[in-house]
């Protein structure tokens, strides 16, 4: 049973892992900073998740479970946050193809002043 | 089994570092690479708990708590004080 729960465990590992080299790739191949960002938060939130419930059925104990659930909810609270100042300030810098844009939202923001928070 | 699993899973961690460090190298502007970074500290989680998996020991999760708490302030302060053109690629 702990030869089958060890295999389980690293074979979410492994695709967390793969993850992680997705968004590897991606960071390489991707243009501008928005879709190099779309690649990047899939390990941040996936890859982690997986990796941490291999790391709870490898372990079995409830004061690890009591660790990686604080890291978990902290990784959920603070990927969009950085994400969204990261892809707000590329907006903002020019950094993003402009081109390759469907609909532009924040054009009407892009009007105003700087000081008034647009 | 567990040996070439093993030996894949620390091969798709490698590379994937590498490819992200050449990203940090490459550029072209700063919030490129602070994505990137951003990408290999979540990299460095992963492989702190792989290892702890892997291994079977426990040592490493306080490390693992205060990265993943302290880890978003890096790029967040990037963003916010970047300069508002840097000149990439104008």
């Amino acid at each position: 049973m702990t030869e089958v729960l060890h295999i389980v465990s690293l074979a979410l590992i492994l695709a967390g892992a793969l993850l992680c080299l997705t968004a590897a790739i991606g960071l390489l191949r991707f243009r501008d900073v928005p879709t190099r960002l779309h690649a990047a938060t899939k390990p941040q939130v996936l890859g982690l998740l997986l990796i941490v419930i291999a790391l709870g059925i490898e372990l079995q104990s409830w004061a690890a479970v009591a660790f990686l659930v604080p890291v978990m909810l902290i990784q959920f609270a603070t990927a969009p946050l950085s994400a969204h100042m990261v892809g707000r300030q590329a907006y903002r810098n020019g950094t993003i193809d402009r081109q390759e844009l469907y609909a532009d939202e924040l054009d009407a923001a892009k009007q105003t002043p700087p000081a008034a928070g647009g | 089994m567990t040996t070439v699993l093993i030996v894949v899973i620390s091969a798709v961690f490698g590379i994937s570092a590498l490819l992200t460090v050449w990203r940090i190298i490459v550029g072209p502007s700063i919030l490129d690479r602070a994505v990137a970074s951003d990408v290999l500290l979540t990299l460095l989680i992963c492989v702190l708990g792989a290892e702890m998996a892997i291994n079977h020991h426990t040592r490493t999760l306080p490390v693992l708590l205060i990265v993943a708490a302290v880890g978003v302030f890096g790029s967040i302060s990037i963003a916010r004080f970047v300069a508002r053109r840097d000149g990439a690629e104008q």
